[in-house]
């Protein structure tokens, strides 16, 4: 289809961080628009973020206010928003109240109003909050479906840029022919998931651009409304292809064990049961990228950063100097009501702060219970995205995660998350000679070749330490009851010594 | 409640412009209902007059606890005042008097108004309001020790 010639549609600002990624780079210049939602979703903020956002005094924005929330009181309420600023009030935003016309005259008349007060203000933004108490009066599908097309029609013409704002269950979205006039329509859910509420914002429609399909999370803080698109905002971004170098853990042996190094790029995946050194084996790695020049994120959920840097420190770790220098951030992201999004836009705003290279997710068992039960679910299909985007940018992960210690299986992770990772090491105790000992196998290695040692490891005041030698003379080890063979003594290991395969 | 120093000010500041602008441009009127009147319509504007009317009626019941003259007096459904009775003539001493000083009831029925707009909108939001119907001049700091002098 040829572009020639063909019109542009600015876009402009939706005041609304992670908003102007949704919609597909802005909003259309010029656009009718409808916010629809229940009471309290977060529709007035919305629409006032808007305002800010891009009225002038040359082009101001004019908000009529309608039967429902007393206008005084929220500005009372909008005021305490971070982006609300008094000064622009009542020149670059005028609040026009238009109850008496409402409860005194027709929808002809409101029009009429709305009209003159354009006119006169030749606004950018026009808003109408609620513009559903105004059409709840007793008339026909008609009047009001003349009177919305004539709104519309005005609107644009005057070059106004407009948002309805309405009280709308979702039920009442089919063939409501005020959804039909409108060139985009945004829904805000508030959704009570046992003890939590989750927000989340769909784009139905929005004419002229692509917008990012689905339901998206928000959050409303004293900063306003907060979207967090469900691709991260990475959609734009071209995939890194794979990487070619290989990252150490700092521990030779285990390096060796895989093929020199984790790939850049790869999601790794340690599991372990309680105990067995996951996180001691995540903060090696993190320390040894940092010492490498690799800035890093670690995203912890059960313990703070402060501790968790202590316990660093104890193996000889230093966390400290790195975070003071920026190379370095742990972030501990509050285990209440967290949607995987809000998650990843912390962990995203990290890493492109820092520039990081490595990041650490531990646990994915305390990043499941941070999140509201809603997000929960949807787990999975959430570490996925997160996965795939964050890999996609080049950000080497590894995520610890706790397996029930088993004696008749083998299992790599109770969420079934071994086809999102590239890399899988398997640690676990196993009981020889009377002793509660530890070994750790690389069960995968996509697109390289790894040992398939089954490793002794001890973890001490440096950390994890393997052993230098390969439990030949035990079979069953996997079990965790291995029971002695009659193989001749211990060899000692080396890759070759390992029969390799590439998976 | 008491009314804050700052609001008194800023109400009888008020009331001295419009007894100043009063001699020319509407001298048969009160400074204090034209300082009530263009509350009125600036605030009915974005607020609504229900809005302005609930407001009034607070401010309204407020002052007549510090000024018993205003018994009599009421806000109509469109946000006028009437009714003030004896307290119309306390009011109106000041009516086209440049250079006295404003009446006390009137600085306090404004000022309860202004404190109620206040405590709903805050002050720069109130401030910025009115420098929408009168100018600067009007509305000088009234916390500098030029504005409470003046």
């Amino acid at each position: 289809m040829s572009t020639q010639g063909s019109v542009t549609i600015n876009k402009l600002p939706t005041g609304v961080p992670g908003l102007d990624e949704i919609v597909g780079g802005g909003l259309p210049e010029y656009s009718f628009n409808i916010v629809a939602g229940a009471p309290g979703s977060g529709k007035t903020t919305l629409a006032h973020q808007f305002v800010f956002a891009n009225a002038t005094p040359e082009r101001p924005a004019l908000y009529f206010t309608v039967l429902g929330e007393s206008a005084i009181k929220m500005l009372r309420y909008q005021q305490q928003y971070t982006f609300f600023d008094p000064s622009r009030l009542p020149d670059t935003i005028r609040f026009i109240n238009l109850s008496q016309i409402v409860l005194e005259k027709d929808l002809g008349a409101v029009l009429e109003e709305i009209t003159r007060e354009v006119e006169k203000a030749n606004p950018a933004v026009v808003v109408v909050d609620s513009f559903r108490t105004m059409v709840r009066k007793p008339q026909s599908d008609m009047d009001l479906q003349s009177f919305i097309q004539r709104l519309a029609l005005f609107l644009a013409s005057w070059q106004a840029t407009t948002f309805l704002i309405g009280e709308y269950a979702e039920d009442e979205l089919r063939d409501n022919p005020i959804f039909t006039v409108a060139d985009g329509l945004f829904w805000l859910h508030q959704i009570a998931e046992r003890n939590s509420i989750v927000r989340k914002l769909q784009i139905i429609k929005l004419r002229g651009q692509e917008s990012v399909p689905g339901l998206h999370t928000f959050r409303i803080t004293n900063a306003g409304v907060q979207a967090f698109s469900r691709t991260f905002g990475l959609t734009a971004r071209k995939r890194n292809p794979p990487g070619k170098r290989r990252l150490s853990f700092g521990i030779p042996e285990l390096d060796k064990m895989l093929d020199g190094g984790v790939r850049e790029g790869d999601s790794v995946l340690i599991a372990g049961s309680s105990g067995t050194g996951k996180s001691v084996l995540a903060t090696q790695f993190i320390a040894e990228g940092v010492q490498q020049g690799e800035p890093g994120i670690v995203a912890v959920f059960e313990e703070r950063p402060e501790a968790y840097a202590e316990r660093a420190n104890s193996l000889g770790l230093d966390l400290e100097t790195p975070q003071k220098d920026g190379k370095l951030s742990i972030l501990y992201l509050r285990p209440l009501d967290l949607s995987v999004d809000e998650t990843m836009q912390s962990i995203l705003d990290a890493v492109q702060k820092i520039g990081a290279k490595r990041l650490v997710i531990d646990s994915l068992a305390g990043f499941e219970m941070a999140l509201s039960p809603g997000f929960r679910a949807d787990f999975r299909e959430s570490l996925y995205r997160m996965i795939f985007a964050l890999t996609g940018i080049g950000v080497t992960i590894l995520s610890t995660v706790e397996v029930d210690e088993s004696f008749t299986e083998f299992p790599f992770s109770t969420y079934s998350i071994s086809f999102l990772c590239d890399d899988i090491l398997r640690l676990r105790y196993v009981s020889i000679d009377g002793q509660l000992r530890k070994i750790m196998v690389v069960i995968k290695m996509r697109g390289g070749n790894h040992a398939k040692d089954i490793r002794e490891y001890e973890i001490t005041s440096k950390g994890v330490v393997i052993l230098g030698k390969r439990l030949t003379e035990y079979q069953g080890l996997i079990s965790g009851i291995p029971v002695h063979s009659d193989r001749p003594g211990p060899e000692e290991s080396s890759p070759e010594t390992g029969i390799e395969h590439r998976t | 409640m008491t009314i804050r120093l700052e609001t008194r000010e800023q109400a009888r500041r008020l009331l001295i412009y419009e007894s100043e602008a009063g001699n020319s441009s509407e001298p048969g009127a009160s400074p204090t209902l034209r300082v009530y009147e263009k509350l009125r319509r600036n605030l009915a504007a974005f607020a609504g007059v229900a809005g302005f009317y609930s407001l009034a009626s607070r401010a309204l019941a407020q002052a007549r606890s510090d000024v018993p003259g205003f018994s009599e007096a009421r806000v109509t459904e469109d946000g006028t005042l009437q009714g003030l009775g004896e307290i119309e003539h306390q009011i109106d001493f000041d009516k086209g008097a440049g250079g006295k000083p404003p009446s006390e009831a009137g600085i306090i029925l404004i000022a309860r108004l202004l404190g109620l707009v206040h405590i709903f909108l805050g002050e720069a939001l109130t401030a910025n309001l009115l420098r929408g119907t009168w100018p600067g001049s009007a509305l000088d700091d009234c916390k500098s020790e030029k504005g409470r002098n003046a």
